[in-house]
């Protein structure tokens, strides 16, 4: 039986800033509903490879393709690819001058043309299933961080992506906020959406991943699923991560 | 001569410069706020061509002094065939300042708002045009309430430019030059009223400015 195309599909992907390789001959592939845990050291470029999917990073050679179709340049085909990718920042990135829910409407209404007060209800529905409904006509900087995030949680989701990307999403969160965060993205990885999740949050990889994937210097030293991964780390890189990390 | 005198003579005169030199502002600040959102656009375009010339456009004219953009307009034009009448040729003069010192007042609000905003409008598809539209300009344009109310006070004081041209009806500061010709012994009082009128509407502007500042400025 031949395999589904992949959702997201990294061939040969380099990058260099100045003189250092941040991304060295990445090849990766991401099944639908497979949840993709990037896991390293920082400066290893798990955020760059996760910002590249969507071309907010620009790459220097190889191929990215999205079901199979090549990552459009910039202009009209690659914000029609992005609108397809959701993207959650680790610092929230709500757009500031606007309310929360129309936050969430501004894409759907811009982009997917969709009439104002269908919308609004598809923006209610989303933000009650993340748990803001409550918050709908404040601005972001009213919120927790927590909330702020799941409301962009939500702006993704009102765009119905194929796939999601999370860079560091928990990373700027206070400790009590992590949590609420991490179980909205739980439920939807139980959902079966696609996605890639850059992490440290290991309890998280460990629950909901189906495979982890371990940078360093640019290169994915090592990758396997969760158990293999935290439990039995093959590269010395790795075990000495996972080391510090743990606190030994 | 006193100040019941004076009113008795010039009252009528002083309210049509009064006029003549607050719709003088409105029209240049009005133009000025249109160009200098359209030269930022240019400034911040992905176009490098539209980068360059909007960035010429504000080193030019911010640099020019008003009277010597003035006289450029008013004196030199016409030796290209382009002669405007004298109200046009301080307005072009205000606006081509006042535009200027905008695009940098906009620059400054487009400077604060975080890259994330803009990547965040990029990931849910927004175009360029989109982006600035939607999310660039709004923060923009709110961030820089305070900035352009003082400029918007500068131009209400750089019309009176009007006074080096021959106006009819006369703006403030040319009725001034106006009324000092006409009776030698007046000394200062004429120049007392038109400032007196100058700072109070600065005064109001500023009030202003600040009132709309709290209503619009973006909580970050």
């Amino acid at each position: 039986m031949p395999a589904e195309t992949p959702v997201i599909e990294m061939r040969h992907v380099d990058k260099h800033y100045g003189a250092l390789h941040v991304l060295q001959d990445i090849n990766l592939s991401v099944d639908k509903g497979e949840v993709v845990v990037l896991i390293g050291p920082s400066g290893s470029g798990k955020s760059t490879l996760c910002r590249t999917i969507n071309r907010l990073e620009t790459i220097d050679s190889g191929e990215i393709l999205i079901e199979g179709e090549p990552l459009p340049q910039e202009g009209k085909e690659l914000a029609k690819m992005r609108a397809e990718i959701g993207m959650v920042f680790q610092s929230f990135n709500l757009f500031a001058h606007k309310t929360i829910l129309d936050n969430v409407t501004l894409g759907p209404r811009e982009v997917l043309k969709t009439p104002k007060d269908v919308a609004e209800q598809e923006a209610m529905r989303l933000l009650a299933r993340v748990g803001v409904e409550a918050q709908a006509h404040k601005v972001p900087a009213q919120l927790s961080g927590g909330q702020q995030q799941r409301v962009a949680i939500a702006r993704s989701l009102a765009m119905h992506p194929k796939a999601m990307l999370f860079d560091e999403p928990t990373s700027a969160l206070d400790p009590e906020m992590i949590n609420e965060v991490l179980e909205v993205m739980v439920e939807l990885a139980r959902e079966g959406m696609t996605m890639v999740v850059v992490t440290h949050e290991m309890n998280f990889a460990r629950r909901v991943s189906n495979r982890v994937i371990f940078m360093a210097d640019g290169q994915i030293v090592e990758e396997g699923t969760p158990d293999e991964f935290f439990d039995h780390p093959k590269s010395l890189r790795a075990k000495d991560f996972l080391d510090s990390i743990r606190g030994h | 001569m006193g100040y019941s005198e004076l009113f008795a003579t010039y009252g009528e005169k002083y309210l049509q410069a009064i006029f003549e030199t607050l719709s003088m502002t409105a029209v240049c600040f009005a133009i000025a706020m249109v160009l200098s959102v359209l030269i930022t656009v240019m400034r911040v375009s992905p176009i490098k061509p539209l980068r360059i010339v909007g960035d010429l456009y504000v080193q030019v004219f911010r640099n020019i002094p008003g009277v010597a953009l003035l006289i450029i307009v008013a004196y030199a034009l016409p030796y290209l065939k382009i002669m405007l009448p004298w109200k046009a040729c301080v307005e072009v003069a205000v606006v081509l300042l006042a535009s200027a010192f905008g695009s940098e007042n906009f620059m400054t609000g487009i400077n604060a708002i975080g890259v994330g905003q803009i990547e965040a409008a990029r990931s849910i598809g927004l175009t360029f045009t989109q982006t600035m539209t939607k999310i660039v300009i709004p923060q923009a344009l709110r961030s820089a309430v305070l900035p352009m109310t003082n400029l918007l006070i500068a131009t209400m004081l750089t019309t009176a430019l009007g006074s080096q041209v021959p106006l009819n009806p006369q703006e403030l500061t040319g009725l001034v030059s106006f009324i000092t010709t006409r009776e030698t012994a007046i000394g200062i009082l004429p120049f007392t009223v038109s400032a007196v009128a100058y700072a109070g509407f600065s005064v109001l502007l500023g009030l202003a400015g600040n009132a709309i500042d709290k209503r619009v400025r973006v909580i970050r």
